[in-house]
């Protein structure tokens, strides 16, 4: 997995494609899992920060490959869903594949390392991640969960914010070419 | 690898990685009745193509049963027609059996019940083809002993006499004949009469006098004065009376239905049949020999005094034997057309 995530592709030769350190990539996925599933223990105020969606939107964004980043979202997704204790296999796993994929792909046609569009795309992708969660639960589940709250925008922007700074964290971890 | 599908089909292991996680989770979820949601998706995923299977073969299976159904249908519809026409006949068959069977039965036990008086049984075996006579023939001849001027009855009454012998058949001339004349008399007043053919359905009851009084109903007997019908057979009933010019003008209904003969009795002798239920017309009495002839009723002779009455009927019985030479001549018998 850390070399296929490490494996050093490009989607087009005009982007700038960012590599990490090896086992970076699970590492910090990883953390983020385990963070998400400490900090739940201490409140709902945790519930307001989705750190594995936050790292597979900036490691999908950097790589820059469908690929790497419809995985990367999958296999973030599934062990999310499995530290969960009542979301069945799948749920989060979807979303984040979805959010992988169409993340990478736009990264590779938009500057992602402003703070700004990095507070932007971290937004959107927060929206999209729900909106496919939402529909997932609603389709499959069967659940009548509204597709936007104004705890959800606060939630979106509180994301949006953390990811501004994680994503600052986490370019330290970059290769310098 | 994941250059190759990098390069290749990004989109197509998208679709793989969440057609994977979305079986995933249909396979975790359960719906109604503890249904996990991937079973029950295989079941509506499959479901129309399995009615649509069914529902083409059962179609297709219907179809061409339909079809051998219709052609063995129309082959044993042919059969059945067939079968149904062949029983028709055969109950035709059963049916003119069974109604010559009762026939038969009823001229039997008729036969049986006067046993005093020799009856020959015939079949009318045709009519005449002169539509201005009422004739038949029958199928007993000379050969069956068959002779002139016996009395042709059924059951039910009288039909007429025997006017012509043959080897084998003999032609009868019915009552409604109008060369026909037949002794009779009333059964509740004894008044006496004849009963003349006129060629139509119904015959005259003639020389009965205006003062007499004459219902419809009332019930006619041979009188025995013709020499030819013993006394007390059924003629039938008084249709119609009125008055007419010197005597009323009367229709008799025949108690033997004439228009369907097929199965009539020869009276081989006069003698009377004997009654063997109370109210049967016939009465038990020997033959009474044959009487001198009487002279010719007069016209202002009544018909109050029964002796007057007998006497008077057997000339009124005999129009056309009154011109006769003979006086044992039947009196009712005419010259055969």
């Amino acid at each position: 997995m850390a070399s296929m995530l490490n494996a050093s592709l490009r989607s087009d030769q005009n982007v700038e494609v960012h590599k990490f350190y090896s086992g970076a990539v699970i590492l910090v996925a990883f953390l983020a899992l385990i963070v998400q599933a400490f900090f739940h223990k201490f409140g709902h105020w945790a519930d307001f920060v989705d750190l594995p969606l936050l790292v597979v939107i900036y490691f999908s964004v950097s790589r820059r490959n469908p690929v790497t980043g419809l995985l990367l979202g999958a296999a973030i997704g599934m062990f999310q869903d499995g530290l969960s204790h009542d979301n069945p296999i799948g749920l989060y796993g979807i979303a984040k594949t979805l959010v992988g994929y169409v993340a990478s792909t736009a990264g590779a046609r938009i500057d992602t390392e402003h703070p700004v569009s990095r507070f932007v795309l971290t937004f959107l992708f927060f929206h999209f991640h729900q909106m496919i969660y939402v529909f997932t639960q609603r389709f499959l589940l069967n659940e009548a969960i509204p597709f936007f709250t104004l705890h959800l925008l606060l939630e979106s922007v509180v994301n949006a914010a953390v990811g501004v700074i994680l994503f600052a964290l986490l370019d330290r971890l970059r290769r310098r070419s | 690898m994941i250059g190759v599908l990098s390069r290749h089909s990004p989109l197509a292991l998208l679709a793989g990685v969440l057609l994977a996680q979305v079986l995933l989770l249909a396979y975790q979820i359960k719906r109604d009745h503890d249904v996990r949601l991937i079973r029950y998706w295989s079941a509506q995923s499959s479901m129309p193509f399995a009615r649509g299977g069914t529902w083409f073969f059962s179609n297709l299976g219907g179809f061409w049963s339909g079809y051998v159904n219709l052609h063995n249908a129309h082959k044993e519809n042919a059969q059945l027609r067939q079968e149904v026409g062949q029983l028709r006949l055969r109950n035709s068959e059963l049916e003119n059996k069974a109604a010559e069977e009762q026939r038969l039965e009823t001229l039997l036990n008729f036969r049986n019940a006067h046993p005093e008086v020799q009856m020959i049984a015939a079949q009318v075996i045709s009519a005449s083809a002169d539509p201005a006579s009422d004739t038949m023939f029958i199928n007993r001849g000379d050969q069956d002993r068959i002779r002139r001027n016996m009395a042709v009855i059924t059951p039910d009454g009288v039909v007429g006499k025997i006017v012509e012998v043959l080897g084998n058949t003999s032609q009868v001339m019915l009552m409604t004949d109008k060369d026909m004349g037949v002794g009779a008399l009333f059964a509740d007043t004894r008044t006496h009469g004849v009963v003349k053919g006129s060629g139509e359905s119904q015959p005259k009851l003639d020389y009965i006098v205006n003062d007499e009084k004459v219902s419809a109903g009332q019930v006619l007997l041979t009188s025995g004065e013709d020499k030819i019908f013993p006394k007390g057979l059924l003629i039938g009933t008084i249709a119609s009376a009125k008055e007419g010019n010197p005597f009323q003008v009367i229709r008799v209904s025949p108690a033997a239905r004439l228009d369907r003969l097929e199965d009539v009795l020869v009276l081989a002798t006069q003698q009377e049949l004997a009654p063997r239920k109370s109210g049967e017309p016939f009465t038990v009495s020997p033959a009474p020999p044959a009487p001198p002839p009487s002279p010719a009723p007069a016209a202002s002779q009544t018909n109050s005094q029964p002796a007057a009455r007998l006497s008077a009927a057997p000339a009124a019985a005999a129009p056309q034997s009154a011109t006769q030479a003979a006086p044992q001549t039947t009196p009712t018998q005419a010259p055969p057309q």
